[in-house]
């Protein structure tokens, strides 16, 4: 053994010595999460208006731009007895399968709405595979209160002008 | 022909073209909207402007040269609409200057200041010819506020099957057109001005058209969708399958859109020489028959009394078991088959082979219901119209008589494609029956005969070309045999005496009878109500047979005979011998079968039922052992020992032949409903269980036998069949659907047409010799008092199982009705609208009156398809009395 190959395990002994005192990066997952940044990509939402209609329209545009065809969506005609979202069209069904979901993204970008969001959810796991594809119900967000739920009656007559906001992702 | 330069690419174009067709021929794209090919121009929303010019004319009227040698050009001062330019010798068409794109630009823009952009909600997104030429041509970004969008009404019902968007609306008036021009149905129109301009119905109910759906396809934007389609799926989402209609025996090509195995629309499929680009609304909307809740789903086998849930093994044992007890009881010719003219060639092929090949019998039919007066089997063998016959674009040389039909309920788009013919091409028409029909309205010459003197018509048409020496003396001298006997026996017929007997002026008789011998084509149609007298008028046979020989108007095409059928496999049924009297291939048999009357009353032991329902109009005996193959538990299958689920056309592949005699192909589109199986599946299980050897793995190689061994179809398969069919969108998967919208809103037209027409005896064989032979007519002209002539005639939308299955369509569905003339009216003491009793032999029913027009004194017409109206007599003699 020569004197520098002892001179390198000094150094390297320092390095361990000097961390022993600094404090630990790991995270006691699952007690503790550590925060993701504002436009991480983890689930899907859908969002609802301030009044509680659905933000979704049913126009599938998030399914036609998904490169992975993870997005299901079945349209449909509403009335104002049972209103869903502005406009004459909702999502009767909306599911999206989170294996073939590679969160890209380009289903939020190509919402004309703002409805579907990819939030801040990661904790994904499932022990089926059935599990992972998750229903309208799952990704709608609660409603801002309990009398503001869909589908709902709307007394006057719905205002169709408003299906498709004129400031991408604003509101009503 | 005449030159034009568009963009430096020359191209030849006749005399007449618009500028807009020319550049087509010359690859170059000229955005349009209001334009469509099939109608009339209008130039009403520029977005074809382009420059225009022509060749410079010195004072010597010489055109001018420039520097390089060519011809110098006088451009217009200002831009010219392509769609209503006509062409002319030399003319130079400028598309790509920036002057042409600033007015395309604008036009856009303009079009979108007024429209709500709602594409994301829009049912035409994705298709949507506004949206592709904002993409391909527009600004790209709008100068006016959002808020300052022009609003108008959305969601406004035009009738039971059609939504209008009035702030989609860009005002083209294709729809008002097509109605127009068309349709023939003058319900649409604009009202109001300006940018407040908007589409309204003008009819009621709301858009009563038969052809309203077609509006939809047409219209360039969505202001007008279909209420049955209406948001529940976005066009690029579902399968494109290639189908043929499965109502009407004219055979319309359509695409059966599917997603999740549910039919969500069906739209038309271009053929141009079946349908053009058209569809009526029953081929369009009637479609929810094929996924009823109550189709059947597993085979029933009677057990103690009831029908019960049973395998396909047990029911099929027992249908053989059975069957071959009977046999050796009764011998073959106890076993009758009656199979229904809805079913594809294949099953029809196997089914006949199945009777007289595995069993040795003969009884075979088709003839019940509708289709009871299916007759001309060998007419239309021998006269079939020539291979290639247009009816949409039949011109001034060709005359058609279309005798005892009524197209406009029967075969929708044969009316609309004949009424084409008259409005742009110029063909001369002469409608004949006992009543006026809609078709009567284009007629050049309208004739209203006396119902039951359908031959003497026909007989004193005959009399004139001969008094007159019209006749074809060289094709009769080198053909046709045996007419001297005809004239002898047509003395005592004169003009006069045969007007007399049909109620026609003799002049009238003789104009049609002239128009005829000197058109240089002549077509006959000849309708249900024509072949139902027929029947028990044998004369009307051969004096169509001597009509068309003496003018020598068969065997070439716009030449011969066209028997409208009622459903869209009569003419297969025929073709495959569903007859006592033919076997496959129309080819005369040697022993006689039982007919459908014989085989209902008993007189056959055991009865094979597929895909008609013979209970339906009573009379029916129930025979020892009663088989019925069909969709739903029809009033047969309710009496039924075993019934067996097949499956509708949407489900399978086959082949269909239309009234023309085409072959064309349709795909199957979803799942099977349960376990239902294909007829030709069950027919060949049957034979295989009695010993045959068949081995048909799909419906491909039941028709490649067909083409190998039924001359008619020789040639017929299924990759013969798949030629040029016109599929709008790439298939599923391969590139992207949304790329391609379908060219009927774009007018981007190939004007192809698919399918095969097998050739008549009078077109395959340019030397046959025909016999002319002569029926006594017998014409009755029984004079009544208080007693009216009853003609039956039928409604497109009826009561029946298929129609029935549509919400959608029910509205349309008239309340039952009697149509009365005038006088008799007046003398019955009733009005439009009233309610009357009609009486005949025992039977009374109660029914509308309808006072319009439409039928001459001492006829009364009821439509017998609708509620309680069945099974009323053609010729029958009915008293009417006031409720
Ligand atoms: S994030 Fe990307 S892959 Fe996932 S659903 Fe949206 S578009 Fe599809
Ligand atoms: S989430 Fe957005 S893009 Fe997807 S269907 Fe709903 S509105 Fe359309
Ligand atoms: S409804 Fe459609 S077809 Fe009719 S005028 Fe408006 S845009 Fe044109
Ligand atoms: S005309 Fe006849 S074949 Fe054509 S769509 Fe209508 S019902 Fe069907
Ligand atoms: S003005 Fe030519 S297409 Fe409309």
């Amino acid at each position: 053994m020569t004197l520098p190959d002892l001179g390198a395990i000094v150094k390297g002994m320092s390095v361990t010595l000097r961390e022993m005192f600094n404090p630990p990066a790991t995270i006691q997952y699952p007690e503790v999460k550590k925060p993701v940044f504002p436009r991480f990509r983890g689930r899907h939402e859908l969002k609802r208006h301030e009044n509680g209609l659905e933000k979704c329209i049913g126009c599938s545009l998030c399914a036609a731009a998904c490169p992975a065809d993870a997005i299901y969506v079945e349209p449909a005609e509403q009335t104002d007895a049972a209103r869903y979202s502005p406009g004459e069209r909702y999502a009767k069904r909306y599911e999206i399968n989170l294996i073939r979901c590679i969160f890209c993204g380009f289903c939020e970008e190509a919402c004309p709405t703002g409805a579907i969001i990819l939030e801040h959810d990661y904790e994904l796991s499932y022990y089926n595979r059935r599990d992972a594809i998750i229903t309208k119900d799952k990704l709608l967000v609660p409603p801002p209160a309990p009398d503001q739920s869909t589908p709902r009656a709307i007394k006057d007559p719905g205002n169709l002008y408003a299906a498709i906001p004129p400031v991408k992702g604003g509101v009503e | 022909m005449p030159k034009v330069t568009i963009d430096a690419k020359t191209v030849e174009v006749p005399n007449g073209t618009l500028v807009v067709e020319a550049a087509k021929k010359a690859g170059v794209e000229i955005p349009v909207f209001c334009y469509h090919p099939k109608l009339a121009s209008v130039g009403m929303c520029r977005m074809c402007l382009v420059e225009v010019g022509t060749p410079r004319r010195g004072k010597d009227g010489q055109i001018e040269m420039d520097a390089n040698g060519n011809p110098a050009i006088a451009w217009m001062p200002k831009l010219q609409t392509a769609c209503t330019t006509v062409i002319s010798d030399g003319m130079a068409v400028r598309t790509d200057s920036a002057q042409v794109a600033d007015a395309r630009r604008s036009v856009v823009e303009f079009l979108l200041t007024s429209h709500p952009l709602d594409c994301p909600i829009c049912d035409k997104g994705g298709e949507c010819p506004l949206q592709n030429l904002t993409m391909a041509y527009g600004p790209g970004k709008s100068r006016f506020p959002v808020e300052s969008k022009f609003h108008n009404e959305k969601r406004v019902p035009l009738g039971d099957l059609i939504m209008l968007d009035r702030e989609r609306c860009i005002q083209c008036s294709r729809c008002i057109r097509f109605q127009d021009e068309l349709a023939d149905d003058h319900v649409l129109g604009f009202q109001a001005r300006g940018r407040g301009i908007e589409i309204v119905s003008l009819s009621t109910p709301e858009f009563d058209s038969k052809f309203s759906g077609n509006t939809i396809d047409i219209c360039p934007v969505g202001a007008l969708t279909s209420r049955d389609f209406r948001l529940s799926a976005r066009v690029w989402e579902v399968h494109d399958y290639p189908s043929v209609c499965a109502h009407c025996s004219v055979g319309c090509n359509l695409l059966i859109c599917e997603r999740d195995h549910q039919i969500k629309r069906i739209v038309p499929r271009e053929n141009e020489a079946v349908n053009a680009i058209w569809i009526c609304d029953k081929g369009r909307f009637a479609h929810h028959f094929t996924t009823a809740p109550d189709r059947l789903t597993t085979p029933l086998v009677r057990k103690n009394g009831s029908l019960q849930p049973a395998s396909w093994d047990d029911a099929l044992d027992a249908i053989v078991a059975k069957f071959a007890e009977i046999k050796k009881q009764s011998g073959a010719s106890a076993l009758a088959g009656l199979g229904g003219d809805r079913t594809a060639n294949e099953d029809l092929y196997l089914f006949q082979k199945l009777f007289r090949q595995v069993l040795g019998s003969n009884n075979l039919e088709h003839r019940v219901g509708w289709s009871a007066s299916n007759v001309g089997v060998d007419l239309v063998r021998m006269y079939g119209a020539g291979a290639d016959t247009n009816l949409g674009a039949l011109d001034k040389s060709v005359t058609a008589l279309v005798i005892g039909a009524d197209p406009e309920e029967e075969q929708p788009v044969i009316r609309l494609r004949l009424t084409r013919s008259v409005r742009n091409f110029g063909l001369n028409l002469i409608v004949a029956n006992g009543r006026v029909t809609k078709l009567a309205s284009h007629a050049k010459q309208s004739i209203v005969y006396r119902y039951g003197a359908e031959s003497a018509f026909l007989l004193g048409m005959i009399r004139t070309i001969l008094d007159e020496g019209l006749e074809n003396k060289e094709f009769i001298g080198a053909r046709v045999n045996n007419l001297d006997a005809v004239r002898k026996s047509i003395e005592p017929f004169t003009v006069e005496h045969c007007a007399e007997l049909c109620d026609v002026k003799p002049e009238k008789i003789r104009d049609a009878a002239r128009l005829i011998a000197q058109s240089p084509s002549f077509l006959i149609l000849y309708g249900r109500e024509a072949m139902a007298a027929q029947q028990h008028d044998p004369a009307i046979t051969s004096s169509i047979e001597t009509l068309l020989l003496i003018t020598g108007h068969v065997g070439r095409v716009n030449n011969g005979l066209i028997a409208l059928y009622p459903h869209n496999n009569s003419t297969g049924a025929m073709d495959f011998g569903l007859l006592p009297t033919h076997s496959a291939g129309r080819v005369k048999s040697d022993v006689k079968g039982l007919s459908a009357r014989e085989m209902l009353s008993g007189k056959a032991r055991a009865l094979y039922v597929m895909a008609c329902d013979p209970a339906a109009d009573g009379n029916f005996t129930k025979p020892d052992l009663l088989v019925v193959q069909d969709l739903f538990l029809t009033e047969t299958a309710k009496l039924a020992d075993v019934v067996l689920p097949a499956q509708s056309f949407a489900e399978r592949d086959g082949t269909l032949t239309n009234t023309e005699r085409r072959v064309q192909l349709f795909r199957a589109a979803i799942k099977p409903i349960g376990e239902s199986k294909p007829d030709w599946w069950i027919v060949a299980e049957i034979a295989k269980r009695l010993g045959a050897t068949w081995h048909y793995r799909n419906s491909a190689e039941i028709m490649d036998e067909i083409a190998a061994t039924v001359p008619l179809y020789a040639g017929v398969t299924y990759a013969a069949l798949s030629d040029n069919v016109m599929m709008p969108r790439p298939p599923y998967g391969q590139g992207n659907p949304s790329d391609e919208p379908t060219e009927i809103a774009m007018g981007e037209l190939e004007n192809v047409s698919s399918g095969k027409q097998w050739l008549s005896v009078a077109e395959s064989d340019a030397s046959a010799k025909f016999e002319l032979f002569w029926n006594e007519p017998r014409g009755e002209g029984r004079e009544a008092k208080n007693e009216l002539v009853l003609a039956v005639a039928r409604s497109l939308y009826d009561r029946g199982t298929l129609v029935g299955k549509t919400k959608i369509v029910q509205p349309r569905v008239p309340a039952p009705y009697v149509e009365i003339n005038s006088q008799d009216a007046e003398q019955i003491g009733v009005g439009d609208g009233a309610r009357v009793r009609v009486s005949f032999d025992s039977r009374v029913i109660e029914l509308n009156a309808r006072v319009d027009g439409h039928v001459p004194p001492g006829t009364v017409l009821v439509p017998n398809n609708l509620d309680g109206t069945a099974a009323l007599p053609m010729g029958a003699w009915v008293k009417i009395e006031k409720v």
